[in-house]
């Protein structure tokens, strides 16, 4: 018919006779197919590659998460020689002010790009000098300590604004091509309509002076309270090595405007008198007091009730011979970073201990030590963003590093042609730069870009000491409430939580799936099988997120309450197997073969109902007898005993071991003796023996249960433990439903595939049925049927709703079946919605998918090949 | 076979017997039956499983839509309430609760094995109660009565409301007890309400949206010729000029269609329906919010079904409400067709040209084989993989590049740059993309050589060969595999949470606007409806009605295809059959 309407149509008979007699092919005939022919090449092509960039584009996505940081554009001025000694520096958001604070009380503000001071003030100390500095976080509030007991707060603010051009003075001269100056503004043209004016506001409140001082040589303070009621809460070293702790409370008159401020201050326990001081530092809450001494010794206060402070905990970090040059804290302030004289960078916080020797159970521990600096640290400044931070050392080498991952991001260092010693150091807000100011009157801006500093290999796939733990963990933890929370990516316990539902789900799915397929290919008609297998099929037409419906509103809250139940129909349902097949063989063959194999596929299906009911019938009763009448309670370890649960868990392979045992010895003995009696007989004599071989079976289990509990070995606290509602259990079995039909379908096809002749002639040698499955279409057809179950893992490593919706989501590392788990694929689905684009969580999320993509690709091209060559082979037999 | 050999002789018997007996050995052993049994209880479990999992899901769609009748329950302690029981199930007292109970009720419940019964009513009336269910142990029953009268109002807010009609005020008068008004002037009244509040609906999401979907478009105009010109050039003057005329004439609009609907308001709200419920709390809301109310328990069958076939009706026609656990799910279902629809044109072309590409043009080599093993693979490749790539690639770089290039007027707001309607259905299609290869592939195979050769022999060119001998025959193969891809493709949730599927989407991806299919508007899609109800929703009870609907819908929409990938099949190989030389 094909043949016959392309004669009709398009006259190819006579292009064909044309041909034959020297005439041409119709053009169009031979364009077309030069058209598609290079259609279907570019198209198929193109198809194929487009398959595998897919890959090629998660692995885009994901490189730069390890690529550490890089270094972009670099500005080196010089400035006027600065009035007094720099006590701080700061460059704002845009990177367009350099900021610098002396001791005489002197700002100043540089344009970055082209080193001209656009802004000088100073704060009036009047002639004094400071003599202690503090300031906070974000350094806009700072305070100067003096000589005669007074402390001065200030405020430098840098004030944004973005107006319109014309705003901009016209007297306003040009800095560079996008930035003018005027009256201590700078103004940024961003496009047509938007200019970006930058402006200092300072302010210097009056001193105040704290009770008892003689002079103040080191100061830290931070701010609380409301905006009405502002509170700041200061530490304070005198010279006299008198550590005191003092809280400013300033209250707004409303209605006058007037402001009043107290002062309360309480002693700290007194330091040694002579101590060389480094800094003092004060945390976020003001609930700890760090002094730090040159040696290396600190002294850390606790200050949490502000009228009784005391002195937790003296330590030394560093060995005698080296001097502590660097001192500060990380984000969050409860990290804290020093720098030895020896280049030596280390990350140490506060844990509690259950023998730390401070008074109040805390300690300080070095978390993390970081690559060393080749010379003494000489300055440190901390991202405001992230755990990172940056130290320079005497040589002008400045490393920016990140604390919890222990990487050095970038080395940056100063150019050869300033010769001096870094003594001021600030990152940018936005971790985009780095500055570094020279005792030579020179400063470096470097632009940096670091998107993603605390990931590497380590991070994400080994233990990582965070912040407040008190051990190195696999944790992931993606986001959180606050500010200075620090994200934890590690990939382990989501790997963890695929495997474990993989590992349960397979379990639960392979025999069932493996056994069903064995009894469709080898035990029933053609006829049931047409019923048998499409409905089978069926399975893997239901959407995934219907199961995870089910599994989650409807079967875990059953579950839950009939626990025990189902526990105890994984014995009950086997068992009463073993009595219908009993039953079943002692029949009169006659009966049997006019039953036929449809009637007795019905028979099983009822013998199942059948036993499921028994099983929920006397649940309670085995719950009583096995687990203390409380099976949750049982799980979580408050009642009963682990033998009678041990016992049903070896029982299997103890069952094993008797039939052999049994076959070994006894075998051929028995079957002599059978094989004079008549069926029923022998069938009854069948049954006693199965009888006897599983009360052996019982009792040697029991045995090994009391003995494995003996020697310390429970299934409590392992794969049994608390139970929760959404539980691997129900994953487990609602993933049955994806990837039994998977593993079924095609070890049905393998083992149907095992050519005809192989099963006729076991048959006709006499083998039964049995005989002929174990010993002939299964080692045949053993590579097919393992190529399905491997094809079933890759489904249920992917498999997303179900865990997404039955699995609770928690990211534990247990193997416990009665507790949720977080599988890759839900993190990714419940996750990614939310991750904001090139964040380090979407691509660390992109790292799962491609992780996903690597392990269920590998395991399917493994299956592949394995059933390819089954192939090969059953056309050999 | 024994039984024959009790007739004969005994001695003669004996003998036979041995005889017998060596040639009917019982060798227990070779049958296996205990594993056999073993091997057909899994087939038997695994039947069970799709059986019992198919009529779950059957049985609870089925009967969700049907009114059941409203039980009075007096308590233990002397609470009366009125709701629908939901289902009973056995439970375990908790010992605290076990030992408040009296003393024959701790009894009974200890011959159960520590378990007793209860049963869920939905009480309704949350914003009396502030729940819509409760549970009610078998032993706190005092009393479960079925009084005539009781209605079920299914509101517009607040979930239901079961309890009594206490007085209805029509037009802004005083409010009439309901009994003297009658039931059938009831039902008109609010059937005139109803009407009325179509029309305020109609009103203010219909013609009011389209004034400002065309004043968004002349603000787009607008800001379009900014970015083209600038602000200071004489085109954006008259640019702007324009756009002050038509947003003057649109606000004609707009004010004149508000004043309407204001009007049409403020006589809604004259009509009010005061109920009260079993206590005699009572509650008075606009009689247009009451979208059906039917007294439940003096029901005939036909009016049940009334109400089973209105509910469906509604289920199938209407638009979410009540965070979606009411209402219909019309959007969700255009959004699965509209999808799968798109799926199907961007999966067809691309598979059937690689599988021709595989079959009939590459080399058959090494290279080949493992393309083709790749391929067979990437159909194993996670779904949420393909959500992934989607959204990092489609969304994010295609769509983010086309919004630069033609909506530049939208941003910051994105156009293609986020998920939407065509980057949903060229993931899936990505997705599907391996089954429509391998099926077309496996057809084409099957195409015997012989035909082949009989058309080139015939003088008939490459392509010639292909379309009219090659492919017809193989369409079977090839529709199978599409329609298989359709199926697989409606069932995917996982990739769509992350590629535009939404909650609620206000807009359907095609409506009368130009250029009427919106290919970048996010939508609703019935299987990510399941997740959303079933687990996003305020209380997952209130929910679990919806969601066994909604899945029966979407079992049944794929089983249609698969049974539709079946008959096709089998129709066009018979068509194909007799053409065999």
């Amino acid at each position: 018919m094909a043949v016959s309407e392309l004669q009709s149509e398009k006259g190819a008979p006579e292009a064909t006779l044309a041909k034959a007699s020297g005439r041409k092919t119709r053009r169009s005939v031979i364009v077309i197919d030069r058209a598609v022919d290079w259609i279907i090449n570019v198209g198929g092509i193109s198809v194929i590659v487009a398959v595998f960039g897919i890959m090629a584009f998660l692995v885009n996505v994901v490189v730069p998460l390890f690529t550490g940081g890089s270094v972009g554009a670099r500005v080196e001025n010089s400035v006027p020689a600065a009035n007094g000694n720099v006590l701080m520096s700061r460059i704002d958001e845009y990177k367009t002010l350099f900021l610098t604070v002396t001791d005489r009380g002197t700002i100043r503000a540089v344009h970055v790009p082209t080193g001209t001071t656009v802004f000088e003030d100073r704060f009036d100390f009047g002639d004094a000098v400071a003599t202690a500095f503090g300031a906070t976080f974000a350094r806009d509030q700072v305070a100067f300590g003096f000589a005669d007991g007074t402390v001065r707060f200030a405020k430098i603010d840098v004030r944004v604004e973005v107006v319109t051009p014309d705003k901009v003075p016209a007297t306003a001269r040009r800095l560079d091509q996008r930035d003018r100056a005027d009256a201590g503004s700078v103004y940024s043209t961003l496009d047509a309509r938007q200019v970006r004016k930058l402006s200092l506001a300072i302010a210097l409140d009056a001193p105040q002076p704290i009770a008892g001082s003689q002079g103040i040589r080191a100061l830290d303070f931070r701010v609380g309270g409301t905006v009405e009621r502002p509170t700041r809460t200061f530490a304070t070293v005198d010279i006299d090595g008198v550590v005191r702790l003092s809280r400013s409370e300033t209250r707004v008159n409303l209605l006058t405007g007037a402001t009043t401020t107290r002062v309360a201050t309480s002693a700290l326990p007194d330091l040694p008198r002579d101590i060389n001081l480094v800094k003092t530092l004060i945390t976020e809450q003001a609930d700890q007091v760090y002094v730090a001494e040159a040696s290396g010794t600190i002294y850390r206060f606790d200050t949490r009730d502000f009228t009784a402070p005391k002195l937790a905990e003296v330590v030394d970090l560093l060995p005698a011979d080296l001097r502590l040059t660097a001192v500060g804290f990380l984000i969050g302030e409860q990290s804290l970073v020093i720098g030895g004289s020896d280049g030596r960078v280390e990350v140490y916080f506060r844990l509690q201990q259950a023998g730390a020797r401070t008074s109040d159970g805390y300690a300080l521990v070095k978390a993390h030590a970081l690559d060393p600096h080749g010379a003494a640290v000489v300055a440190f400044d901390k991202s405001a963003r992230t755990k990172s931070f940056a130290t320079a050392d005497a040589d002008g080498n400045v490393w920016l590093r990140h604390a919890t991952s222990d990487q050095t991001l970038l080395k940056l260092k100063r150019s050869d042609a300033s010769t001096g010693v870094i003594e001021a150091m600030a990152i940018a807000p936005r971790d985009d730069a780095i500055l570094i100011a020279t005792t030579d009157d020179r400063y470096t801006l470097w632009d940096i870009a670091v998107p993603h500093p605390e990931t590497t290999w380590a991070a994400i796939f080994g233990k990582k000491w965070y912040e407040g733990y008190p051990e190195p963990v696999f944790t992931w933890q993606s986001s959180s409430g606050t500010d200075s929370f620090e994200p934890k990516f590690s990939l382990v316990p989501l790997i963890f939580g695929t495997v474990k539902a993989t590992v349960y789900a397979m379990l639960f799915a392979v025999p069932i799936a493996l056994l069903a397929a064995i009894y469709t290919s080898e035990f029933v008609n053609r006829r049931t099988r047409a019923v048998v297998k499409p409905a089978m099929e069926m399975m893997a037409s239901l959407p995934s997120v219907v199961l995870g419906f089910i599994a989650a509103l409807i079967l875990a809250p059953i579950v839950e309450t009939w626990i025990a139940a189902v526990v105890w129909a994984f014995v009950v349902i086997p068992t009463g197997l073993l009595v219908g097949a009993l039953v079943w063989q002692a029949l009169p063959r006659s009966t049997v073969s006019a039953l036929g194999e449809a009637p007795k596929l019905v028979v099983m299906t009822a013998t199942v109902l059948l036993t499921v009911y028994v099983a929920a019938a006397t649940a309670p009763a085995f719950e009583t007898v096995f687990f203390g009448g409380d099976f949750k309670a049982w799980a979580n370890g408050d009642i009963g005993s682990d033998a009678p649960f041990l016992m049903l868990i070896v029982f299997p392979a103890m069952f094993a071991v008797a039939l052999r045992a049994f076959d070994a010895w006894g075998g051929a003995n028995y079957q002599n003796v059978t094989s004079r009696l008549a069926r029923a007989q022998a069938g009854a004599a069948d049954a006693a023996r199965w009888i006897v071989l599983v009360v052996t079976a019982l009792v040697v289990s029991y045995v090994l249960a009391g003995a494995m509990i003996a020697v310390g070995f429970g299934p409590r606290e392992g794969i049994v433990d608390t139970y929760v509602q959404r539980n691997t259990l129900i994953v487990g079995f609602a993933m049955g439903f994806a990837v039994i039909p998977i593993i079924y379908t095609i070890a049905e096809d393998a083992l149907n595939s095992v050519p005809e002749h192989l099963r006729a002639a076991s048959l006709a040698c006499g083998a039964t049925p049995w005989q002929t499955a174990t010993a002939v279409i299964l080692p045949a057809a053993a590579s097919g049927v393992f190529a399905a179950i491997m094809i079933g893992m890759g489904r249920a490593v992917g498999e997303t709703m179900i865990v997404v919706m039955a699995a609770g989501n928690t990211p534990v590392i247990e193997w416990n079946v009665f507790s949720g788990l977080r599988a890759l694929s839900a993190n990714i689905a419940v996750e990614l919605p939310e991750a904001v684009k090139d964040s380090t969580l979407y691509r660390m999320l992109f790292l799962a998918a491609l992780a996903l993509f690597v392990m269920t690709f590998v395991v399917n091209t493994g299956a592949e090949i394995i059933r390819q060559r089954f192939r090969k082979r059953a056309a050999q037999l | 076979m024994t039984a024959e050999l009790t007739n004969p002789t005994a001695a003669d018997a004996a003998s036979r017997t041995a005889r017998s007996k060596r040639r009917t050995a019982t060798d227990f052993a070779a049958e296996g039956e205990p594993f056999v049994w073993a091997l057909g209880g899994a087939l038997a479990i695994g039947i069970l499983m799709i059986v019992g999992f198919l009529f779950l899901v059957m049985w609870n769609g089925v009967v969700t839509f049907f009114p059941k009748t409203i039980a009075v329950v007096t308590a233990g302690n002397g609470d009366v309430f009125a709701g629908e029981p939901v289902r009973s199930e056995q439970y375990r007292p908790t010992a605290e609760a076990l030992a408040a109970l009296q003393p024959t009720a701790r009894a009974k419940i200890a011959t159960a094995d520590g378990f007793a019964g209860r049963t869920l009513y939905r009480v309704g009336n949350y914003d009396l109660y502030g729940e819509d269910f409760r549970w009610v142990a078998d032993h706190d029953v005092r009393r479960v009565e079925y009084p005539a009268g009781l209605m079920l109002v299914e509101r517009l807010e607040w979930g239901p409301f079961i309890g009594t009609i206490k007085a209805v005020t029509t037009g802004g008068g005083a409010a009439r007890p309901a009994a003297e008004i009658g039931t059938a002037a009831i039902d008109a009244a609010h059937a005139t309400a109803r009407e009325r509040w179509e029309r305020i609906h109609r009103i203010e999401r219909g013609d009011i949206g389209a004034v400002n979907h065309w004043l968004d478009k002349e603000r787009l105009r607008l800001r379009k010729v900014e970015l083209a010109d600038g602000i200071d050039s004489a085109g954006y003057r008259t640019a702007e000029r324009r756009f002050a005329e038509r947003e003057a004439v649109l606000k004609q609009d707009y004010d004149r269609l508000a004043a309407e609907a204001a009007a049409l308001r403020a006589e809604d709200a004259k009509d009010t329906i005061t109920f009260a419920d079993i206590g005699g709390k009572e509650k008075t809301i606009a009689l247009s919010a009451v979208v059906r109310m039917y007294a439940a328990n003096d029901l005939g069958l036909a009016a049940k079904l009334g109400v089973y076939f209105s509910r469906w009706w509604e289920f199938l026609a209407d638009v979410p409400r009540e965070a979606n656990t009411e209402g219909g799910v019309f959007p969700a279902i255009f959004g699965t067709f509209v999808m799968t629809l798109l799926l199907v044109i961007a999966v067809t072309p691309f598979g059937v040209i690689t599988a021709l590409y595989l079959r009939e043009y590459a080399k058959q080599g090494r290279l080949v084989s493992i393309v083709r093993i790749s391929v067979n693979n990437l159909a194993g490749v996670p779904s949420i993989v393909y959500g992934v790539f989607g959204l990092g690639f489609f969304a994010y770089i295609v769509g983010g590049t086309i919004d630069q290039l033609f909506y530049a007027e939208r941003l910051p707001s994105p156009t293609f740059g986020s998920g939407g309607l065509l980057w949903s259905s060229l993931t899936l299609a990505l997705l599907t993309v391996p089954v429509v290869i391998v099926a077309t592939e496996e057809a084409l195979a099957a195409v015997p050589r012989s035909m082949r050769e009989g058309s080139f022999a015939c003088g008939a060119s490459k392509w010639q060969t292909i379309r009219y001998v090659v492919l017809p025959r193989a369409m079977p193969g090839i529709m199978t595999g599409v329609i298989l891809a359709m199926a697989r493709g409606a069932g995917e949730v996982a990739p769509l949470m992350l590629v535009g599927v939404v909650k609620l989407a206000p807009e359907l991806p095609i409506d009368g606007f130009f250029p009427y299919i919106h290919l970048e508007r996010s939508f609703m899609h019935l299987g990510f409806h399941i997740y959303d109800v079933g687990f996003q929703s305020r209380n997952s009870e209130a929910g679990k009605p919806m969601v066994f609907v909604t899945t029966m819908l979407l079992i049944a929409l794929i089983a249609v295809m698969n049974a539709s990938a079946i008959i096709v099949r089998n129709r066009l190989k018979r068509r194909f059959m007799g053409s065999q030389f």
